[in-house]
């Protein structure tokens, strides 16, 4: 295992770091996160190529039988005119720490006027999260008195505020009731931080007194591959969608945020594909199945799940302590989880939990003309 | 993918968020004059692609259900 860092983060923290104050990071060391056979190299890898079978990095090179690209994607504030200065002022949280920290900082010090929130790039980690910061952000000033003072304006790039049909239907009733105004079709196209106004490529705008934009995200692209075909425009490697090997490629495999895949970025996805290219490199037949299985924190101690698959719509899941239970219990058991040690318990939950299964109690809410604006 | 000013997003069984951001994404990296040609299997996407029109003022030339695969085609008037 080769990787320039020896931390690796638990990235769903952040939401809590921004929104709850949380202050110690949970990152472990790599190493310890490793089965013993496993060597780890922590050296910064360059270049892949496929056609030569050689991994790259800046002290040498690494040929190999297989390779299975998990290098996920990161925060690109370039890609939008403005972007850059604002998140930088007022913080993000789906950068890293210091930017979550930054984000907690600038809502204790908010004292009431517009909070514009949402998804800037139609392309992020964890599509419940821009909700879940709407949501979250909601708690905190109603909590903290500044709800009579303050407008939340959620802007998002889809037809509504979530969007599956199935959670939209869950939250866009909890959205109105708690006074958060959807703006949708809003797709970020420059922020003017001198006249503090978010511009959409649709001919929209939200003047803000503070913003939290959901950054547009990337693949790494500072990794050279060969053949530079295997990239999509965000720099994702194309993959098959239920073997997750490399277009035109048997023995290379992407997962993962990293991966181009046509189902959530979140850390249920790469589990998941990561169990299957495990099996195929044993000599077994394994596909994923575009499984979801997004947690969906809905403020006030309650949440939701996003489950659906490339086959079975999104359902209409509700909203119950016990969902916002499982997140947290998720949390706890996530570092153990990592070397397989709960496969056995997820196995069972992912069998009972299947939208196939699902849908016949929930549905899976009912496709309609979506709003233009709320 | 791309052929002339036609660009081809194919969205077939995109789960969620489904096959929307592929147009989203598409639309913002086209120019006026481009033509999109969206393949889903959502059946959603009818109504959010109508939505979307009318939000952008762009034109949807066609939606066809072809059976395994719902093709619409849009024509880029405004960006």
């Amino acid at each position: 295992m080769i990787d320039e860092s020896t931390q690796h983060f638990f990235q769903p923290q952040l939401l809590y770091i921004a929104f709850k104050g949380e202050s110690k990071p949970d990152a472990r060391d790599e190493r310890k996160l490793l089965k013993r056979h496993v060597k780890f190299v922590n050296e910064r890898v360059t270049e892949v190529n496929l056609n030569e079978r050689i991994v790259k990095t800046a002290n040498g090179s690494y040929s190999y039988d297989f390779v299975v690209i998990a290098t996920g994607i990161v925060t690109n504030t370039a890609a939008i005119s403005g972007l850059g200065d604002v998140n930088s002022t007022f913080g993000d949280y789906h950068t890293n720490f210091g930017q979550a920290k930054r984000l907690w900082n600038s809502l204790n010090k908010f004292a009431g006027g517009t909070i514009a929130i949402g998804q800037s790039y139609p392309l992020c980690k964890c599509p419940p999260s821009p909700l879940e910061g709407a949501f979250l952000t909601e708690e905190f000033i109603r909590k903290k008195g500044l709800k009579e003072k303050t407008r939340i304006i959620f802007f998002t790039p889809y037809p509504r505020a979530y969007p599956a049909e199935g959670i939209n239907e869950i939250v866009a009733p909890m959205l109105k009731s708690r006074g958060i105004e959807v703006m949708t079709f809003f797709d970020v196209d420059r922020i003017d931080s001198s006249s503090n106004t978010i511009y959409s490529i649709e001919g929209d705008s939200i003047k803000y007194d503070l913003p939290i934009i959901v950054p547009p995200c990337t693949g790494i692209t500072s990794i050279k591959y060969t053949p530079d075909s295997i990239l999509d425009r965000d720099h994702l490697i194309i993959v098959d969608k239920y073997t997750s090997k490399v277009k035109g490629f048997d023995d290379a495999f992407a997962i993962g945020d990293a991966a181009a895949l046509p189902t959530s970025k979140a850390g249920v996805g790469a589990h998941l594909e990561a169990k299957v290219v495990a099996k195929i490199l044993s000599g077994e037949d394994a596909k994923f199945n575009g499984r979801t299985n997004c947690p969906f924190d809905t403020g006030y101690g309650k949440g939701t799940f996003v489950i659906g698959s490339y086959d079975e719509p999104v359902v209409k899941y509700p909203v119950t302590r016990m969902n916002l239970f499982m997140k947290h219990m998720m949390e706890k058991i996530y570092w153990g989880s990592l070397k397989g040690t709960y496969d056995f318990i997820f196995d069972m939950y992912f069998n009972m939990t299947s939208p196939e299964k699902l849908k016949k109690k929930y549905g899976t809410g009912t496709v309609q003309e979506p709003q233009q604006k709320q | 993918m791309a052929e002339g000013n036609r660009k081809l997003v194919d969205s077939r069984g995109s789960a969620c968020p489904g096959p929307i951001t592929d147009l989203a994404i598409a639309y913002r990296n086209s120019v006026v004059g481009d033509e999109i040609e969206l393949w889903a299997t959502d059946p959603g996407v009818k109504a959010d692609v109508q939505a979307w029109a009318a939000k952008t003022g762009n034109i949807i030339e066609s939606i066809t259900d072809q059976g395994d695969k719902i093709v619409v085609l849009i024509k880029i008037v405004k960006r």
